[in-house]
């Protein structure tokens, strides 16, 4: 943490960055929030732990932090994946922010419980980014982690051997309770649009009301928009309060990239993006 | 003070009779996600003692989505049907005391001027069976703005769990009288002092701030940084107002099945929401989440309390527990109280 802190006075004292978006303690040290430093006193109350869940790249492309000089940004490797996925898709220059990469030894599955093999993230149990794969400094040391087994994936392959009436069926269910909130969108760090199409109304795409036909096609339009780009940080379905488990969607379609287009979302600065880019050795036997 | 007595039996044949007349029963889902209509007396979930779900059950009052009317149009004329909400009656049974009042403080803005019939119509089929609640967390703050986990604030018949087979009953208003005396048959007399003692041994937690003086400070404090520290990290989706068992903001739109014929929606809507204020014009009065963060602090302490001498909140907690970012509804409150100390 010193570590952290230190570095992160260092900064703001020499005015390498304008803030620093991290962590920052709550009263129940089970939690943590995001923080925008902007003194070398803010810097001391900056935290990082397995509380810290967060995936601060989504402030990345808010204006008031674009236009300030360079934004420095503490980050996991998922982190980092969405922040690497935001300059492909030319969002953020790479110029104008600073990572402060941290070793992460994941995070806790919900906020509020203590961290250990019951409570670790699904989404940590098999990273391959904890060392994130582009930063300007690096901080903290890798450790083992806690055991535990992959629930969601579980979910996936009973999902996955349903017919597609019974999938039907279970999503009518799922999204029922959907409210119209946004949270998985504005906790999301690659729903980035100035104007989502859900906010069009002349014509409007999909209707706003929170009714069985706009909540499918809010909930399924997401989806495809997140295909190949999404980089399964889990926050959507974190923040849902209606407890939807939107991550088995973004984590099927996250897999049908891979597994057809042999592509992985925020993995490499210069690949060109999956939906951007066109090859004429693309499959398409699977498009039925 | 008229008090019953009810076992779980004859509770879980109370709710059969219910069902079977066709009310709705309206009780906390397992996973304590919101609340539902259940259709079979064995799924009653009484929560007093876990935490509150993550959406209120104001939805059954007022519905996320529901159409006003419908219209159509056709050559020279233009249809228009109005819609009217069911007339069924909804009990609600379990609600917390931060629960139970929702309906009267909604009352207020659905009778202001306009009289909202769908709100009315449902309040009026609606009847509380508010619980004690033993339920405590570091996001609760129902006694700063007015109620504590024993009120019978709100609720019409109040319920104190004596023990996990017994319920006292406390008859509150005249709608709850009614409902005791129509299902009789389930009901003993109750002794007092039991359901006393229970009571008294539930933590009344302190009060965090004065909603006065949250009131006081914004009134003189509009242009200031700290809605800035909330705004900076406020994401902007409409987690806390719809999990609220109070916000009422309402979107109009129109839906068309076709060019000719289509239906006028009601939806919940929530200040955070950037296109909330957008004007047609491309202006936007709170163009910052800074401002629209104030918004929702003011509305809930001063300007409702202004009109209608009501505090637009029940201290459930629920915007913070559930808030992705972790802003804390009653931290801001204290803040503000802190800064109104030193002033």
């Amino acid at each position: 943490m010193n570590e952290l802190r230190e570095k992160a006075k260092d900064l703001l004292q020499s005015g390498t960055v304008k803030v620093i978006i991290g962590y920052t303690g709550t009263s129940d040290p089970y939690r943590t929030k995001p923080f925008i430093a902007r003194t070398a006193e803010d810097a001391d109350k900056l935290v990082f732990n397995n509380y810290c869940v967060n995936n601060l790249a989504v402030y990345l492309t808010r204006k008031e932090y674009k236009q300030n000089g360079i934004v420095g940004i503490v980050a996991k490797g998922c982190d980092v994946k969405a922040i690497i996925q935001l300059i492909q898709e030319n969002q953020i220059n790479k110029d104008d922010i600073y990572i402060i990469g941290i070793n992460c030894n994941a995070q806790v599955q919900e906020l509020g419980k203590e961290f250990g093999s019951e409570t670790i993230a699904t989404k940590c149990l098999n990273c391959f980014v904890r060392t994130p794969r582009l930063q300007h400094t690096l901080i903290g040391t890798i450790n083992e982690l806690p055991k535990r087994e992959d629930v969601h994936l579980e979910k996936l392959k009973k999902l996955e051997s349903m017919t597609s009436e019974e999938r039907w069926e279970f999503w009518e269910k799922e999204f029922e309770r959907c409210v119209k909130c946004y949270a998985c969108r504005q906790v999301c760090p690659l729903c980035f649009c100035d104007r989502c199409i859900a906010d069009k109304s002349i014509p409007q795409w999909i209707e706003s009301s929170a009714h069985k036909r706009g909540n499918f096609s809010w909930n399924i339009i997401r989806a495809f928009h997140l295909s190949g780009r999404c980089i399964g940080c889990n926050e959507c379905e974190r923040a849902c309060p209606s407890d939807i488990p939107l991550s088995l969607l973004n984590r099927k379609m996250g897999m049908f990239a891979r597994k057809e287009f042999d592509y992985a979302a925020g993995m490499s600065l210069d690949a060109p993006t999956l939906v951007g880019s066109y090859n004429t050795n693309d499959r398409q036997d699977f498009i039925k | 003070m008229d008090e019953k007595l009810i076992n779980a039996e004859n509770l879980s044949l109370l709710v059969s009779d219910l069902l079977n007349e066709k009310h709705l029963v309206i009780c906390q889902d397992e996973k304590a996600v919101g609340w539902k209509s259940i259709n079979d007396a064995g799924k009653l979930v009484i929560n007093n003692a876990g935490v509150p779900s993550n959406i209120s059950y104001k939805e059954f009052i007022l519905p996320k989505t529901e159409p006003i009317f419908f219209f159509k149009n056709e050559k020279e004329n233009f249809n228009l049907v109005e819609k009217d909400p069911a007339d069924q009656k909804m009990i609600f049974i379990g609600a917390k005391p931060c629960d139970a009042r929702s309906i009267e403080i909604m009352s207020k803005v659905f009778n202001w001027d306009y009289k909202d019939k769908f709100f009315n119509k449902r309040a009026e089929n609606s009847i509380v069976i508010g619980v004690a609640c033993s339920y405590q967390d570091e996001f609760c703050f129902c006694t700063s703005v007015g109620l504590s986990p024993v009120t019978e604030k709100g609720s019409d018949i109040f319920l104190i769990p004596l023990n996990e087979e017994n319920y006292a009953l406390r008859i509150v208003t005249d709608k709850g009288k009614e409902f005791i005396k129509s299902y009789e048959k389930y009901f003993s007399d109750g002794n007092t002092g039991a359901s006393k003692a229970v009571l008294e041994k539930i933590n009344i937690p302190a009060k965090k701030f004065d909603t006065l003086k949250v009131k006081e400070w914004i009134t003189n404090n509009f242009e200031n940084k700290l809605f800035d520290e909330a705004g900076s990290i406020c994401i902007g989706c409409g987690q806390c107002a719809f999990a609220c068992p109070v916000c009422h903001c309402f979107d109009i739109i129109d839906e068309e099945c076709s060019y000719t014929c289509g239906r006028r929606m009601k939806n919940w809507d929530a200040c955070q929401f950037g296109q909330f204020t957008l004007h047609s014009s491309g202006h936007n009065p709170r163009n910052n989440q800074s401002k629209r963060y104030r918004q929702r602090i003011a509305h809930k302490f001063k300007y409702y309390h202004d009109k209608f001498e009501e505090i637009l909140c029940t201290g459930c907690g629920r915007c913070s527990r559930g808030c992705p970012v972790g802003i804390d509804i009653a931290k801001v409150a204290e803040e503000i109280n802190l800064s109104a100390n030193q002033a």
